[in-house]
């Protein structure tokens, strides 16, 4: 059937040629003003496991306010200038900063205003139990006598002008208790920064700092774009003994596209050049740039149709499209080489045959990625399909159209294929260098390393690395955070879960290294609870004595009467229902909840460690709603379902390979044969990068499943030709196919990208390896097995 | 995970300027009980200011005796605090209380330290990580050096008397002191060659007043005058 279809569209194509031609010149140009109306997608989101924990975790981090913040950090180059320099310019870039962009800027903090009747106002309400303890601990003679001692000496200084009305409200220093509260919340954090004259300052003193709140999400490419590039132009009008380090998921998400543009931009140019040099130095004909406009125009139409079935294009995948080029070429090369040898039209059905079970083979090496569960990877196998198909079409049916030649001239190939033949010894040889290369190769794979973190696929530039390296060396912070959420219908159902863990914390592992709002502000339920108690701890007459105290020690010191009525009389507090109105405190709010239309997120912070990471994760079984973010257990979900995909997938690639290889020649020992580079590329892959030191990592594991697919056709070839003695020189043609999907490849190893990078690496070791065991192992076997027959059947 | 740490810094800063307060913040209680008074800052007051700054700062060394009488609430009595005043321009200052008890604070171009008889101990403080101290220091140095157009960025001056000269600064929005400190009066000495007494009313109707006497310009000034432990 196939032999009648084939010859059936051939003729066809042969007698309609010029509107065969014509067609295909304005389909290809249609195509090409189609690529301007393609959208393309730069988010990771497409590239990520479906996993319910990641995509919670990654749609909160969308959701939240903590993607929609950039951060300045200016610094003084010279010596000569001074701080008074730094805030004025720290001024002048936050009055240039306006909306739409940019939404609110924040400098520093009025110290005084934020401080305004905030302690003991407050005080009954986040003071515990165990403060109450604390305080009637100082509640005895030789406590209030030092204090008050203390008191009266501050007094006597120039600071006490402001110091008085402090110590009249608070004779016992329960301050002290609030602030200890409060200091816990930066010193877990790990950062260090003051503020001066109103400014956010850096311990040396030559660095200041902008908060920069902008509706743009840092997901949202183009308008981060447009973000940065005013918030740039913004800059440069700083005075020039100023630098500026920006800080924000934006730069990363901008970084990251503008590389994958540039790499696929100088990658496609780099394997056209090299493709066309190829060509010409090995065929010198002119004609062979349509071999090689094949694949590009494949790949314009794939775009198109992938555009139309799929929707946006991840950028990632249009950037493997300069691998898909390197195999797609093969089909053209074959019938290229064909038609130079002058192959008749019994020659050319089984080179078709061929040419279709290997695009068969490697279609089915993309098809493997539908059965994964990420949908990047399902746009990549569609992708990738459509051009292997368009591809072969074209080389089987338009490309015969151009090919013609008065005398065929001949191509020289290498004699490989002869010295195999009449040297029994160099075969053995072959066959045991490989035996023995794949065995050490099998025993240094034990030890591949596979690497979960995917903030090594993280493409940005150095610069923003950088950046964020200097911000650290001058304010600190650089151990990563994890968050934990909870979730709650209402406010108070959010704090007081948010209580709840809180708690539960504080007795298990401790709070030194949990920063979390109920810290010091709890949940209505529990404040009321701590009035109440506060009330009650004065009112079993700790008020009565301690008042006794003071007015015993207090002559020593000359204190009058109502030296401490202020302390006294705002003594019993009501707890306020109403919501609280201050300024620091909605600041704060700001920072630890999320308020959403399905209802509010309580944030607690902690640091991104496996054993911290897995005692919360297990915490928050216990409160349903809530859940861990954290970049440690996301790289390491990523991990466990890539092993989980990958278990899946190679078995299923193995057993298409070996089930279309069977099909195709009806043999068990000969698809045995043919299937040798495919063993053998996958072995060496993990032994290579083992010895190397590189590690397996989700894109370079996904582009061995899909080089499985390529490099079985060098074995099909080889196994073919020798099957059914086609000298078509197909030691040549897999060498040249070889050579092409190499370069392809082979370019993805100068793309800046690493996630480019690394598919590079992967798939020119596998398809290097293939090619060996192919041109120097599978006719050994194919010799060897022949021999064997032909001494059988005599 | 940058945006976490984006986020968290800004969190933090909330928490750091608490704690840069941790040593002087003070709760704010009383409400101006007057209207604040418009005040113009004249050509006159600007001139004048300058002319008698220029007197006032015309040394390179001071030493001076002080009283002060701090009239508070929280005592039934005054408390009258002796000491000593030693300047060295263009960064030295020394303010040593001898009585009633001894303390220091020496301000010099590297540090300010702190001393205590009570404690015995030298403490050297941040003025980065003590704004209100910071402003305290600000204004002695800017009183005893006599650069009083400093003054006038966070303060409405007025003419209170022209003999002997009595000037009132009243702290603005923009000064942090606002809420505590309701005025600052200055008297000059009849020559106008230096401060005679500083008076300081509170916004909770307490007074300091400073008053100044054996004042010496340019005299030779030993470095212990600006040892904190330097007692009589």
């Amino acid at each position: 059937m196939f032999d009648k279809y084939f010859t059936l569209i051939s003729d066809f194509m042969q007698g309609k040629k010029k509107y065969v031609l014509t067609g295909v010149i304005l389909l290809t140009a249609a195509a090409g003003a189609g690529l301007f109306f393609v959208h393309y997608d730069g988010n990771i989101d497409l590239m990520l496991p479906p996993d319910k924990d990641i995509g919670r975790s990654m749609s909160f981090l969308r959701d939240s306010n903590l993607s929609d913040k950039v951060i300045v950090s200016l610094s003084l180059t010279t010596d000569n200038r001074s701080k008074k320099d730094l805030f004025n310019a720290a001024d002048q870039l936050a009055a240039s900063l306006s909306p739409p962009l940019f939404t609110k800027v924040t400098t520093g903090f009025s110290v005084m205003n934020m401080m305004d009747g905030f302690f003991l106002n407050y005080a009954p309400q986040i003071l515990t139990e165990k403060d109450l303890s604390v305080i009637d601990g100082r509640i005895n003679a030789v406590s209030v006598s030092d204090k008050l001692k203390r008191i009266y000496i501050q007094s006597l200084k120039p600071e006490s002008v402001f110091m008085v009305p402090m110590f009249r409200s608070d004779p016992l220093g329960i301050n002290s208790l609030i602030l200890d509260k409060l200091k816990a919340l930066p010193a877990s954090m790990g950062f260090d920064v003051s503020v001066e004259d109103g400014h956010f300052i850096s311990s040396d003193g030559r660095h200041a700092m902008l908060i920069i709140q902008t509706p743009v999400k840092m997901t949202d490419g183009p308008n981060s774009k447009k973000l940065l590039t005013a918030l740039e132009d913004n800059i440069s009008q700083l005075p020039k003994y100023i630098s500026a380090d920006v800080i924000s998921g934006h730069r990363h998400t901008v970084s990251n596209e503008k590389v994958i543009r540039r790499d696929i931009s100088l990658l496609s140019i780099m394997v056209s050049v090299v493709f066309l040099l190829l060509f010409f130095a090995v065929f010198r004909d002119m004609r062979v740039v349509l071999v090689y406009i094949i694949p590009l125009l494949a790949v314009i139409l794939a775009v198109n149709i992938s555009h139309f079935f799929a929707g946006k294009l991840s950028y990632l995948v249009i950037g493997f499209g300069t691998a898909i080029a390197g195999i797609s070429v093969d089909y053209g090369l074959m019938v290229y080489i064909s038609a130079r040898k002058g192959a008749d039209s019994s020659r050319a059905l089984k080179l078709a045959k061929l040419l279709c079970i290997d695009a068969i083979t490697s279609a089915f090496g993309f098809y493997v990625l539908y059965f994964s569960k990420i949908h990047g990877y399902h746009q990549l196998a569609l992708f990738s399909i459509l051009c292997i198909v368009i591809s072969l079409l074209f080389a089987l049916f338009i490309l015969p159209l151009t090919l013609s030649w008065k005398k065929c001239p001949e191509i020289k190939q290498p004699r490989i294929s002869d010295r195999l033949e009449k040297s029994p010894k160099l075969r053995n040889v072959s066959i045991g260098l490989w035996a023995v290369l794949t065995v050490a190769a099998a025993v240094l794979s034990l030890n591949t390393r596979i690497e979960s973190d995917i903030k090594q696929l993280d493409g940005s530039e150095p610069e923003v690395i950088n950046a964020e390296k200097n911000f650290h060396e001058a304010w600190g912070g650089k151990g990563g955070q994890a968050i934990f959420v909870v979730t709650g219908s209402t406010f108070e159902e959010a704090m007081k879960t948010n209580d709840a863990i809180f708690q539960r914390v504080a007795k298990s592992i401790g709070t030194e290294r949990f920063s979390s709002l109920a810290m010091f502000w709890s949940s209505e339920e529990t404040r009321i609870k701590n009035v109440e108690d506060w009330n009650n701890f004065w009112k079993q007459g700790r008020e009565a004595r301690l008042k006794g105290l003071i007015k015993k020690e207090a002559p020593k010191y000359d204190f009058s009467e109502n030296a401490f009525s202020p302390f006294f009389d705002n003594l019993y507090k009501a707890a306020d229902k109403n919501g609280v109105n201050n300024e620091f405190i909605d600041n704060v709010k700001e920072r630890f909840v999320q308020e959403r239309p399905e209802g509010y997120k309580m944030l607690s912070f902690f640091p991104d460690e496996k054993e911290f990471v897995k005692t919360m994760s297990e915490l928050s079984r216990d409160y349903p709603g809530s859940f861990v973010v954290s970049g440690r257990a996301m790289s390491e979900s990523i991990s466990r379902f890539t092993a989980k995909e990958a278990k899946l997938l190679i078995p299923l690639a193995v057993i298409f390979n070996f089930v279309l290889t069977y099909l195709f020649f009806k043999n068990i020992k000969e698809t045995v044969i043919a299937l040798i580079p495919v063993l053998t590329g996958m072995v060496w892959l993990s032994g290579l990068m083992s010895l190397f030191g590189f590690p397996l990592n989700v894109v370079n594991i996904v582009a061995a499943i899909i080089t499985s697919g390529v490099i079985v056709d060098y074995g099909i070839g080889r196994t073919y030709d020798y099957r059914n003695n086609l000298t078509m020189g197909t030691a040549f043609v897999v060498s040249m196919s070889a050579a092409t999907n190499i370069i392809g490849a082979g370019a993805l190893l100068f793309a800046k990208h690493p996630a480019f990078s690394s598919t590079g690496m992967a798939m020119v070791i596998c398809m290097s390896a293939g090619y060996l065991s192919a041109m120097f192992v599978v006719p050994s076997f194919c010799i060897m097995l022949s021999t064997r027959e032909q001494k059988e059947s005599a | 995970m940058k945006i976490i740490t984006v986020f968290l810094f800004s969190l933090l800063v909330l928490f750091s300027v608490l704690l840069s307060s941790v040593q002087v913040v003070s709760e704010t209680i009383g409400v101006t009980g007057e209207k604040d008074k418009t005040y113009s800052k004249s050509a006159e007051v600007q001139e004048l200011l300058r002319i008698i700054g220029k007197k006032v700062s015309n040394f390179k060394s001071l030493k001076t005796d002080f009283v002060q009488e701090k009239n508070l609430a929280m005592f039934k009595k005054k408390i009258v605090l002796r000491g000593r005043i030693y300047m060295q321009k263009p960064n030295m200052l020394a303010w040593h209380v001898d009585k009633p008890v001894k303390y220091s604070v020496v301000i010099t171009d590297k540090s300010i330290k702190q001393w205590d008889e009570d404690t015995n101990k030298v403490q050297e403080l941040s003025l980065a990580k003590n704004p209100i101290f910071k402003n305290v220091i600000t204004q002695l140095s800017v009183w005893f050096s006599g650069e009083y157009g400093a003054l006038m960025d966070d303060n409405n001056v007025s003419i209170l008397q022209q003999h002997p000269l009595v000037i009132e600064f009243v702290p603005n929005d923009k000064n942090i002191a606002k809420k505590m400190i309701k005025s600052i009066t200055i008297t000059f000495r009849e020559d106008e060659k230096y401060l005679k007494k500083i008076k300081i009313h509170e916004m909770s109707g307490d007074t300091t007043t400073i008053e100044f006497s054996n004042t010496l310009l340019d005299v030779s000034l030993e470095n212990s005058f600006f040892e904190v432990k330097s007692v009589r």
